[in-house]
């Protein structure tokens, strides 16, 4: 009985810390949306005042006006859909090749493609240019997309995640007269969609928010993404930040989206860890 | 008493066979390559987009490079320099003092809120949306936000005053700065690793649960004996990624200090990044690149070999 | 939402397979700045040449110099693109530019454009006698003072402004305001944060004592020497003798280096023309802008700067020389930049443009074509950046660490001399 009470407390405990985080967390979100409908000259106003006394929705339009960001969010949804689709499939392959089977060099093979993580990319830049350069790739999607299109972030998330299912889950299968991608395909994928969830959305999220890359890639308005656009805001002319905020703010929803929506995956199957005593 | 010591023994060896990968005799011999053709279009992808362009980078380092004029053969010159270079040295151990700044937090603090997010409780898909926010928010804006956050006069210090505590230039001290984009560093970091985490607790079989329910073990047992060995993989996996990519981190003290004050925030990849395109000296760039290259490969595979013999393979 | 996504993925693939080719036009000349004004120029030159259409593409700031780097690098680079002024012996050095004709704009040589010009304002961009940058702008640095704070500490903003860097201590330290122990107005501030600016500042002061940053072959610091030193002691001074300045408050400050002056949070500032537009006229209404200050005002120095357009040495003569009439028509529409930027245009005849007597009186362009005229240039050097932020650095650690001047400059004139030893 006395045991259940002090459960019962330290479960409202919990919750009131996560409710207190959660301000902590959102604080400078808040502080980018009071920002987003302030004008110009309120943003960096001190003390803060977190609702202007004159709402200023029309920076949404405004913001939106200075440049083609209907072709910008356009393109960052492609380039970031298209290299998360990438990603699912070659990651989760390798993860799987690398988790659960043993061929000649499996640890030199996942040691050379992490080996890939830890080289910034301001250095490679010049040399992966080139090879975009050579594919004739430059100012192209393609060219967005292909070197993006494999992490070895995601092929580490999914080999770790991988080897969480049991070997005589495969067995069986493979018993039954499985075949190997058949395996793949019905055993290994429905067992790790808890990491599929996360990969698809950091792979998303990341690339939503590439920017030197296409920076580097792109050079017309027309396949600039969401980011370069954000960026250009910042010209010398005009430090306009009271739209750049309205702007971080509209490319924030997307995200928040895709999140919402890969969230099942992570809900799924709840939850014993917490309570159920 | 006794059932639970039972508990304690045979979950985790039943865990630790049925978690070790590989190893299986039944596996025929044609499979050892069916393996290596699931892993080889990532291969080959990596090979052209990521190996390449990193040989290059490594033949780069023996060479002086301005990246307009041809490069020119000079041994290992440019290794010569950088040991002589002391803001090299300066940047190599702010970018060390970073990496662990940040991560061995985010190891602990992912994981609690991981945990936490498991949790039933009210409106928790609302709560997690809100942790997941920081990491929506995109790279340039996070830097603009918190640089105003820092100000003299901003957000933080407005709330420390009402606490008492004077005001603090965050960015402009050398005591202050580097911890102030630790900071930065662990509020991005936490919910993306707990995302991680999340997976990797939803992923762990009810049934071990309630198997060590049934046998009676308290929230810490079961914590201690099913969620962290069953998580081990996924607990690897943050440790590892979780420095690589801290020491990633550039735009942050590019936009908020340009590395200052006097060069205390300066890491390693933004003085690979200066040296490359603001002094023009790809080779030498390079040559620092092949230094953190080999430092965090180095600790990446001793990270690997500790976490191994914790348990997991 | 699965088919929603592989809907999403087709049409991104296909698209990329549409677009690949890249456009093969025949005339079509790039360019590649970072000013939404140009855009507007662009306009008005392809309505008027349908056949030599330009293409204009506008990047930020920051990163804007590495795209055009990786760009020079692999020879993508546009046709014509914009270039901060200290940034071009970096590229001459690298035959990276193609020099500009003054015979394809009009004038019989070099020396004959230069009389069309405020004294000096090419020098910025000459490479052993030869042109290699157009600038449609010119900026230097002036004072901001904030009157209102002037008439409230007894000062006549008219006649009291400070003339030399001892004025500014002395009335900087009258504007200030504290609360307790703590400064929560400035008198006066230094922009803390960017090397270029410590640096403009720092090169003008050391001039102003008759000193340089480089000896005449540009291969070893001067720095330290005894100007180099009083140069120094004007930024200690100001922060711990008169204590006119808080310097650990202004490198925290967000984007807009000088954006404490509008907030009142300073009462003197040194910033560029194109900040006149940023406040906008409600703030200048109470804004006044006296020229830089000086050591000994008799001889005056300031820093100049601008951002001026070069033509990629990659293209053949004849579109060369298609840019160069592009070039031509930018540079003319001096009005149009002004009203838009504030920035005036290095033009000799610029004051006496029709439509300028307003602006005069206004928005002090008067003191702005001044200061001007009476400046030079960063010291030219490839290793330039590199000279910044030593510099920077030294005076980061005197003005926050109160490290001896000399000391601090040794320090950066050896980090100096080991960079301009490098190839």
């Amino acid at each position: 009985m006395r045991r259940k009470t002090m459960l019962r407390l330290g479960g409202a405990l919990i919750t009131l810390f996560a409710l207190f985080g959660v301000w902590v967390m959102l604080l400078p979100y808040f502080w980018m949306v009071s920002s987003s409908i302030k004008t110009g000259i309120e943003v960096f106003d001190l003390p803060i005042k977190w609702i202007p006394d004159d709402i200023q929705w029309v920076n949404y339009p405004n913001a939106l006006a200075k440049g083609a960001f209907g072709v910008y969010f356009y393109n960052s949804f492609v380039v970031a859909f298209a290299v998360m689709g990438g990603n699912l499939v070659f990651c989760t392959l390798a993860g799987y090749g690398l988790a659960k089977f043993r061929f000649p060099h499996r640890e030199l093979c996942f040691r050379l493609i992490l080996s890939t993580l830890m080289l910034p990319l301001e250095i490679v830049l010049v040399p992966t240019f080139l090879v975009v350069r050579d594919l004739g790739l430059v100012n192209t999607y393609g060219g967005l997309i292909a070197p993006l299109a494999v992490d070895a972030f995601g092929v580490f998330l999914m080999r770790q995640s991988i080897r969480d299912i049991p070997d005589s889950l495969i067995e069986a299968a493979r018993m039954d007269g499985c075949s190997e991608f058949g395996i793949f395909w019905r055993i290994i994928l429905p067992n790790c969609k808890p990491a599929l969830g996360a990969l698809a959305l950091l792979a998303f999220r990341d690339n939503w928010d590439q920017f030197l890359w296409p920076f580097i890639v792109a050079t017309t308005d027309n396949l600039k993404t969401f980011p370069l656009g954000l960026a250009q805001m910042e010209g010398i002319d005009s430090a306009a930040y009271h739209e750049i905020m309205a702007l971080a703010v509209m490319g924030m929803i997307p995200a928040a989206f895709i999140f919402l929506f890969f969230q099942r995956a992570f809900v799924r199957g709840i939850t014993l860890t917490g309570l159920k005593e | 008493m006794g059932r639970e010591i039972g508990v304690d023994r045979t979950l985790p060896s039943k865990i630790r066979r049925l978690v070790a990968g590989g190893g299986k005799r039944s596996l025929h011999s044609h499979l050892r390559w069916a393996g290596f053709f699931f892993v080889l279009p990532a291969l080959i992808h990596l090979i052209i987009f990521k190996f390449y362009p990193m040989l290059q980078a490594f033949r780069l380092s023996f060479y002086r490079y301005d990246l307009m004029s041809p490069p020119v053969f000079t041994g290992l010159e440019n290794y010569n320099l950088l040991w002589q270079n002391p803001l090299f040295h300066q940047s190599f151990w702010v970018s060390v003092k970073y990496m662990f700044g940040v991560s061995i937090p985010e190891w602990f603090f992912a994981l609690a809120l991981a945990l936490l997010l498991n949790r039933r409780m009210p409106g928790r898909s609302v709560i997690r949306l809100a942790y997941f926010f920081p990491i929506a928010m995109s790279q340039i804006v996070v830097a603009m936000v918190w640089k105003f956050m820092y100000h003299p006069y901003g957000l933080v210090n407005t709330i420390l005053e009402t606490f008492g505590i004077g005001r603090i230039n965050w960015l402009s001290m050398e005591e202050s700065a580097l911890p102030a984009l630790i900071a930065i560093g662990i509020w991005r970091g936490i919910p993306l690793f707990g995302v991680i985490y999340l997976a990797g607790l939803q992923a762990i079989p009810k049934e071990y649960h309630e198997a060590a329910i049934i046998d009676g073990a308290g929230v810490f047992q079961r914590f201690f004996y099913v969620t962290i060995p069953l998580l081990l993989p996924t607990i690897t996996f943050v440790m590892v990624l979780s420095l690589l990519s801290a020491v990633k981190v550039f735009l942050n003290p590019l936009v908020m200090t340009e590395g200052g004050p006097n060069g205390t925030t300066k890491v390693l990849p933004y003085f690979i990044y200066e040296t490359g395109f603001a002094f023009f000296r790809m080779g030498e760039a390079a040559a620092a690149s092949m230094v953190l290259f080999v430092f965090l490969f180095g600790l990446t595979l001793i990270q690997l070999r500790l976490l191994r013999r914790g348990g997991v393979e | 939402m699965r088919r929603f996504l592989m809907t999403h993925l087709l049409v991104g693939l296909l698209t990329a397979l549409l677009v690949s080719p890249a456009f093969a036009q025949q005339t079509r000349i790039t360019w590649w700045g970072h000013s939404n004004c140009s855009k507007d120029l662009v306009a008005e030159w392809n309505k008027k040449n349908p056949n030599t259409p330009v293409q204009y593409d506008f990047f930020a700031m920051t990163p804007y110099f590495q795209k055009l780097t990786a760009a020079l690098s692999t020879r993508s680079a546009a046709d014509m693109f914009t270039l901060i002024d200290f940034l071009l012996p970096g590229f001459t050095a690298k035959n990276v530019l193609a020099p500009i004709r003054p015979e394809w704009l009009g004038y019989k040589d070099l020396e004959d454009m230069k009389k069309a010009y405020i004294p000096g304002a090419l020098d910025g961009y000459i490479h052993k006698g030869k042109l290699y940058a157009l600038p449609p702008i010119a900026s230097g640095f002036s004072l901001f003072i904030n009157t209102k704070h002037f008439r409230e500490a007894g000062l006549d903003p008219d006649k009291d402004y400070p003339r030399t860097w001892e004025d500014v201590g002395r009335i900087g330290k009258k504007l200030v305001k504290m609360r307790g122990s703590r400064m929560v107005r400035e008198g006066f501030d230094f922009a803390m944060h960017s090397s270029t600016w410590t640096m403009w500042y720092f090169n003008t002061t050391i001039r102003q004592y008759g000193g340089e940053i480089l000896d005449a072959s540009g291969k070893k610091c001067l720095a330290n020497s005894e100007a180099g030193v009083k140069a120094m002691n004007v930024r200690a001074r100001i922060a711990h003798h008169y204590k006119a300045s808080d310097p650990t408050v202004s490198l925290g400050t967000n984007a807009l280096p000088a954006d404490d002056l509008p907030k009142g949070r300073v009462s003197m500032f040194i910033t560029h023309a194109g900040s006149v537009a940023q406040f906008g006229p409600k703030v200048m209404k109470y804004v006044k802008v006296v020229p830089f200050p000086q050591v000994d005002p008799k001889k005056p120095v300031t820093p100049i700067y601008g951002f001026a357009l070069a033509v990629n040495p990659h293209i053949s003569e004849a579109k060369q020389r298609a840019v160069h009439k592009v070039l031509k028509h930018v540079v003319n529409d001096s009005k149009t930049w002004y009203e838009r930027t504030s920035y005036p245009h290095p033009d000799k005849n610029f004051l006496n443009l029709p439509g300028m007597e307003d602006a005069r009186k206004t928005r002090y362009l008067d003191v702005f074509v001044k200061d001007i005229s009476n400046g030079r240039f960063l010291q030219r050097s490839d290793k330039v950046l590199e000279l910044n932020q030593a510099i920077h650095r030294a005076m980061e650690r005197v003005v926050l660490k109160k490290e001896d001047s000399k000391k601090s400059l040794d320090r950066a004139c050896k980090e100096i001399d080991a960079a301009l030893a490098k190839k």
